[in-house]
């Protein structure tokens, strides 16, 4: 029986936050990138109040494998990039 | 962090030397030549990619769905009917996998969902498969007049080779009239097809209540859930339905893959349309595309956790395009019920405004009107025509598409552009800025 995963802690929480905000940033398609950095605000916010620690790790281990296929996922887009920008990004 | 450095040099060389305008390796046949800041086509220069509001005509594939799927395109390439080696074994899997998070969605079992090429081949199935399989003995079906031209047109072909349809009429409000569907059961009746949500209004019939009828008279009940799909809750036994035909791009995964959901107790059957090897139990023989399928499984599952927050935001970016455009625009009409209907699709009528020169003014909004089947034509939707809507004003009727990747600077741009589009419009025509 495996030992049980100790809980994240607050910083290790707050550095996976601020990585998936990161690689947000490397989408080229505006919806994309909107999406993904709301998303993640929203999601972490909502699940601050857990307090079970295996319900924790176990979300902490899901925002892990998100923040993977948000990193490949940026690098695909970025390569397949249209020239043209989407209006919103170009106006404002 | 060496791949970090790794993927960021990565990117820069590759997106540095990409000729601007061909793709020497690509196979793309649309070369459209762009100098640098605009593109030019059909006669419209834009200077950049529109907003995009037609979610109904199709969905942008999720990231977390084309990262599922690349693996089976790269490496894991097996046919899964291949029973001797690893390829096909790892595919096989996959494609089991995809079936179980079809089913969750619809709670049924992953044993009746057969995978297709998308909703029509499903409505195809459903109808012609159903009726030619119990031809001895049922020879009507009954429809709406607002379903999916696929539907009609498979009825139409039901019809010339001797088969009874009837097509239900529907109020104003979209709704089709359950005493009246009471009524048009006969003993012979062999199908029932309802659409769940409708494509070009977005209403939502009243799914339960026709399944309830349907189980009372015992007539198979199919419906088309293609637009319904991870948008409401879907629960294949609280409605009922014998058949569901269900696509993958409507929600948010891959083009040219669907699923067809095929009751098993009690038991309905089908006559297969493509014939061949006997793939998927026999409904729909040929190569099942793993990617595809892999791809629409991770859309039904992400679709499946993100319901909830999806609806909450989607009514959210309603309202504030409802009520932007009510605060500029009167004699805005919202075509179908109100009350009961999936709040991504708002079809709006604007009086006194000619349709065509509204789209065609809002080049940068890709928004449609009637359903993008029918956009060919110059007449207008038979959709609006059944809800008893007047010629001038199904001419001028626009289709909204809100969904999950939506914000809600596009939503307060959209209003920007119609606004102003419809009254540059009223100015023209009269001279004067109609207002009353």
């Amino acid at each position: 029986m495996a030992t049980a995963v100790p809980p994240p802690c607050r910083s290790e929480i707050l550095s996976l936050f601020r990585s998936i905000l990161r690689s947000a940033r490397d989408f080229p398609d505006y919806n994309i990138r909107e999406y993904t950095k709301r998303r993640t605000i929203e999601s972490f916010r909502d699940n601050k109040t857990l307090s079970d620690p295996s319900t924790i790790a176990t979300v902490f281990s899901d925002g892990n494998s998100q923040l993977q296929v948000a990193k490949r996922q940026a690098v695909v887009y970025s390569l397949f990039a249209p020239n043209i920008k989407s209006i919103m990004d170009i106006k404002h | 962090m060496a791949s970090k450095i790794l993927t960021t040099t990565l990117r820069r060389s590759l997106t540095l030397k990409t000729i601007p305008h061909i793709r020497p390796l690509s196979t793309a046949t649309a070369a459209v030549t762009e100098p640098s800041d605009e593109i030019s086509m059909k006669g419209v220069k834009i200077s950049g990619r529109p907003l995009y509001l037609d979610m109904q005509a199709t969905s942008p594939v999720d990231p977390r769905v084309l990262d599922a799927m690349i693996p089976y395109f790269v490496s894991r390439y097996g046919n899964p009917h291949s029973r001797t080696h690893l390829y096909g074994w790892e595919s096989d899997e996959a494609v089991e996998v995809a079936r179980t998070q079809v089913a969750n969605l619809i709670n049924a079992s992953a044993k009746e969902i057969v995978f297709t090429s998308g909703a029509t081949e499903c409505n195809n199935i459903s109808v012609k498969g159903v009726m030619h399989f119990y031809k001895e003995k049922k020879k009507h079906v009954i429809t709406t007049q607002t379903e999916h031209k696929c539907v009609l047109d498979s009825c139409r072909h039901l019809q010339q080779e001797g088969f009874d349809v009837t097509y239900l009429p529907v109020k104003n409000d979209g709704l089709i009239d359950l005493n009246e569907l009471k009524g048009a059961i006969r003993s012979v009746t062999g199908l029932v097809s309802v659409m769940a949500v409708n494509n070009e209004i977005g209403v939502i019939q009243p799914m339960e209540e026709i399944g309830e009828i349907c189980k009372e008279f015992n007539v198979p009940f199919h419906t088309d859930a293609a637009q319904a799909l991870g948008k409401i809750p879907i629960d294949v036994n609280k409605w009922n339905v014998s058949l569901m035909s269900l696509s993958g791009h409507k929600v948010y995964g891959p083009k040219g893959v669907g699923a067809l959901y095929m009751r098993r107790r009690p038991r309905i059957r089908v006559e297969p349309q493509m014939n061949g090897g006997g793939q998927e139990r026999g409904i729909r023989s040929g190569t099942v595309p793993t990617p595809l399928v892999v791809g629409m499984g991770a859309a039904c599952e992400l679709a499946m956790k993100e319901m909830e927050y999806d609806e909450k935001r989607v009514t959210k970016l309603k309202d504030r395009l409802l009520n932007g455009i009510r605060a500029k625009l009167d004699g805005v009409v919202v075509n179908g019920s109100v009350e009961r209907r999936y709040a991504g699709n708002l079809n709006l009528s604007f009086a006194y405004v000619e349709g065509e020169s509204l789209l065609m003014g809002l080049k940068e909004v890709a928004v449609s009107s009637g359903s993008a089947c029918t956009s060919a034509s110059l007449e207008p939707s038979y959709v609006l025509r059944a809800l008893g809507v007047d010629e001038d004003m199904a001419h001028t009727s626009i289709r909204f598409g809100i969904g999950r990747f939506t914000t809600e600077e596009e939503i307060d741009k959209a209003v920007e552009l119609t606004v102003n589009q419809v009254e540059k419009l009223l100015t023209n025509r009269f001279g004067i800025l109609k207002k009353w």
